[in-house]
């Protein structure tokens, strides 16, 4: 694994993305104790302001800090959105092996429930789950695994199918090897790399989809400063302060983009034919 | 023969800048064609015959250095050529016939668009024209119905006629000089018989330069006027052809030629006991692919499966070593497959006193017993676990017991092979193929078995590596006393080996009879056709 990370550090993408990510990791961390206000103070005299030397980043409707909002917002965004990702991944790393090494009648029933899902939207199918469920955060995360579990499960089982087809795994077989053994020691180690690199891609799609949800109202409650709903409330204020809208929207595309770049730097360091 | 060269490559010397500095490929290479002649190139993977093919055709990846040196085709040096002019060299004055014709033909257009294009593009003939004019082509490199073979689609044509077809293409704008490298290395060995036979008459029909690129010196010698031995990017020795094999100079030469199988020279001494209980015997063994359908279960039809192995019946004595010989696809690995549970089969496996009916009645002492080896060692080593835990599984699997701890017995089985012992720390992709090959070995006999079903396991390796792991593996059972189910395609080699051989064709097992009586009197008209189809090392 160091030899991975070495490899990481050593291209442009892995470097910033790695950078990006950790950024927000330390934003999300010590955020309170960076913020230079109360995120939720109210500072009636000064609303709607523009970044200042007082308010660098400027004041929201209720003359809350920006900078202070944002950064407590990473709070909240950051580990929501890795929830829903280990969620969707889990879920589908799981059922996708089972169906690669099942095979067979079991692996047609299990792909094609799968498509039937796919086929519908990701966003309509977590608004149907959040508003059956209820409008909260937790229902938000749920509802973002389970829509991102049917795309995991097809690539998980398009790499368990190679794997499985490798002299190895035929080795085991052919030596006596149970199941168990075969899908935990020989199978899994070599299906991993992928996944992780699948995960933190899905990460950005998970910011922004939680984002979404919150901007339609269905996600983080006010007076979380959840970077979505800040989105969401400054719609109305779009006019008076248009910086209200831009940070936090810079905030959600700048997690979205270093996770991106953080996944097409693991794709190229754990791949085992750059190992060499 | 013209003084004047037609091929030249003088002094050249190639590189290849990486991020630890260049790697020298090719050092100060100088070889001579002239017209009519054919130029074997011999040497083993990584030698830098093919970089030299792909210099001289200038079609050199972007990190490519020339330090110095020339090519020149008749005279003038191509390295001086701007991309256009070679353009116009490429397939009109210059060609090449690549090594695997499933990759070098576009798999979307016909191959009759493939080979008027080639004639279109160099000799300015009109669409109509080139298509006929590629019929004519196609009749003559011998394939049956020309118009028809024009109007199909790659994956319509078999192996060999898609190399003809590549061949009517290279030779289509009669151009001066045509590479060849290993044109038939993916082909089966009557065919590649076949290719070479096309080869050598529009050789000496047309009287083209050619250098002929392969791995393999006993094909080489037989059909090259000189023969020049590459080794890590320098031509250690070019001779006459007939000369190369009776008197080579160069140690590395004499080296090569020594691993060279030949079928005159036995290897294994002793015969196994006589009349003694098969160990293992496949009593009437079918192996189907393909399950049946829910609309084949509906209409209560029967599947239309394809059968891989039919009915064989094989048996194998205690030590001894039995060679099994086909052509790809002929069912001699699916066979293996099934007598280690890896396929599901009709028929009876005995084993001992035993008889199994399944995959399902193999038990831990069945699997214990017998053993399998894969071709592709890159493959059948876990890249995620060490060396050392790969070995260590089938002593804990089997419970095998030894007076020393797991890290000694690891360290006992890698010296089995040759290997050191602390290469039980090491990946797989830290090692080379053969070194892989050894520890697929070492992994197959931790259990002690009684049979080791090899499948294929040197034709990935060259063979100088390939002799070495014979020999190991005729040391092994020296020692052991272990029976081999030798699989290869490589007739020379297991008549050096085997003392009985089985032929299998397309599914049926066509003769089983001692090596002495198959090479003096084969009884099947297959087998005779094998036997004529290899080439035997020259001298």
């Amino acid at each position: 694994m160091p030899d991975a990370l070495r490899r990481l550090l050593g291209t442009p993408q892995g470097q910033l993305g790695s950078l990006i990510v950790f950024a927000a990791v330390l934003l999300a961390i010590l955020g309170p104790a960076l913020a230079p206000y109360n995120p939720e103070q109210f500072h009636i005299t000064a609303r709607f302001q523009g970044p200042s030397s007082r308010f660098w980043l400027g004041t929201d409707q209720f003359g809350r800090d920006l900078l202070s909002r944002i950064m407590m917002g990473a709070r909240s965004t950051l580990p929501l959105a890795l929830l829903a990702t280990v969620i969707g991944t889990g879920l589908g790393a799981v059922i996708g092996t089972l169906s690669a090494f099942l095979g067979g009648r079991a692996d047609e029933a299990i792909m094609r429930t799968v498509d039937a899902v796919m086929a519908i939207p990701g966003l309509l199918f977590a608004l149907l789950i959040v508003t059956s469920l209820g409008a909260n955060a937790f229902n938000a995360i749920l509802a973002i695994g389970i829509a991102f579990a049917p795309s995991m499960v097809r690539i998980t089982r398009s790499v368990a199918l190679a794997v499985r087809s490798q002299d190895y795994v035929k080795a085991a077989i052919a030596r006596g090897e149970s199941s168990r053994f075969i899908v935990v020691r020989e199978m899994l180690p070599n299906v991993i790399a992928p996944i992780v690199v699948e995960t933190t891609i899905r990460v950005s799609f998970a910011v922004m989809t939680l984002a979404t949800l919150s901007f339609l109202g269905l996600g983080a409650q006010p007076p979380s400063s959840e970077w979505g709903l800040m989105v969401s409330e400054a719609r109305s204020y779009l006019f008076r302060n248009p910086w209200m809208m831009v940070w936090p929207g810079l905030a959600i595309a700048m997690i979205a983009v270093g996770f991106n770049l953080l996944g097409d730097g693991l794709r190229d360091a754990l791949n085992p034919r750059t190992s060499e | 023969m013209t003084a004047v060269p037609i091929l030249s490559v003088e002094n050249y010397s190639l590189d290849y800048a990486g991020r630890a500095g260049a790697a020298r490929v090719l050092q100060r290479v100088n070889l001579a064609i002239t017209r009519g002649e054919v130029l074997g190139l011999v040497g083993e993977s990584g030698s830098g015959k093919t970089s030299l093919a792909y210099a001289i055709m200038r079609y050199l990846p972007p990190n490519a250095r020339e330090p110095g040196g020339a090519i020149r085709l008749l005279g003038e040096d191509l390295r001086t050529k701007s991309a256009s002019e070679i353009d116009s060299i490429r397939g009109r004055r210059i060609s090449m016939v690549f090594q695997d014709p499933s990759t070098s033909l576009n798999p979307t257009l016909t191959l009759g668009e493939q080979i008027s294009e080639v004639l279109v593009r160099h000799k300015g003939l009109s669409q109509r024209e080139a298509y006929e004019h590629g019929k004519a082509l196609l009749h003559k490199v011998g394939l049956k119905d020309p118009a028809a073979m024009m109007r199909r689609y790659p994956h319509e044509a078999s192996g060999g006629e898609k190399q003809r077809v590549t061949i009517a293409s290279a030779f289509a704008a009669e151009p001066d000089c045509i590479l060849f490298d290993e044109p038939t290395t993916a082909l089966d060995v009557i065919t590649s018989r076949q290719i070479i036979d096309l080869f050598r008459e529009l050789q000496a029909e047309t009287g083209v330069a050619s250098l002929y690129i392969s791995h393999d010196l006993a094909l080489v010698s037989r059909i090259a006027d000189r023969v020049a031995v590459i080794h890590r990017g320098c031509i250690v020795e070019e001779d006459p052809a007939a000369e190369v094999f009776r008197s080579p100079r160069e140690d590395y030469t004499k080296a090569l030629i020594a691993s060279v199988p030949r079928p005159d020279r036995r290897l294994v001494t002793g015969e196994p006991p006589a009349g003694a209980t098969p160990l293992l015997a496949a009593d009437q063994v079918t192996v189907r692919y393909g399950r049946s359908s829910f609309i084949d279960s509906i209409l209560r039809r029967p599947a239309a499966g394809t059968i891989g192995a039919r009915e064989i019946s094989l048996d194998v004595k205690p030590s001894e070593i039995l060679g099994i010989v086909g052509e790809s696809g002929s069912g001699k690995s699916t066979l293996a497959r099934a007598l280690v549970g890896l396929n599901p089969f009709e028929g009876t496996i005995r084993f001992g006193e035993r008889r199994l009916a399944s995959a399902a009645d193999m038990d831990q002492d069945y699997r214990r017993s017998i053993q399998i080896i894969f071709q592709h060692p890159d493959s059948s080593l876990n890249p995620r676990q060490t060396i050392g835990d790969i070995l260590l599984r089938p002593l804990r699997l089997y419970g095998v017991k030894d007076n020393g701890s797991e890290r000694d017995m690891v360290a006992k089985l890698l010296e089995e092979v040759q290997l050191p012992a602390d290469f039980a720390k090491r990946y797989p992709h830290q090692l080379s193929g053969g070194q892989k090959q050894r520890v697929a070995i070492a992994r197959a006999f931790a259990s002690r078995p009684n049979l080791v079903i090899c499948d294929e396991i040197t034709s990935s390796l060259d063979v100088s590596i390939q002799a070495q792991i014979i020999e190991l593996l005729l040391s092994l059972r020296e020692r052991f006393g272990t029976a081999y189910f030798f699989i290869t395609h490589d007739l020379n080699l297991v008549r050096q080996i085997a003392h009985r051989i089985a032929v299998m064709y397309r599914g049926d097992l066509v003769e089983v009879a001692d090596v002495d009586t198959l090479t003096r009197a084969p009884s099947h008209p297959y087998t005779r056709a094998l036997l004529d189809a290899v080439p035997t090392p020259v001298g």
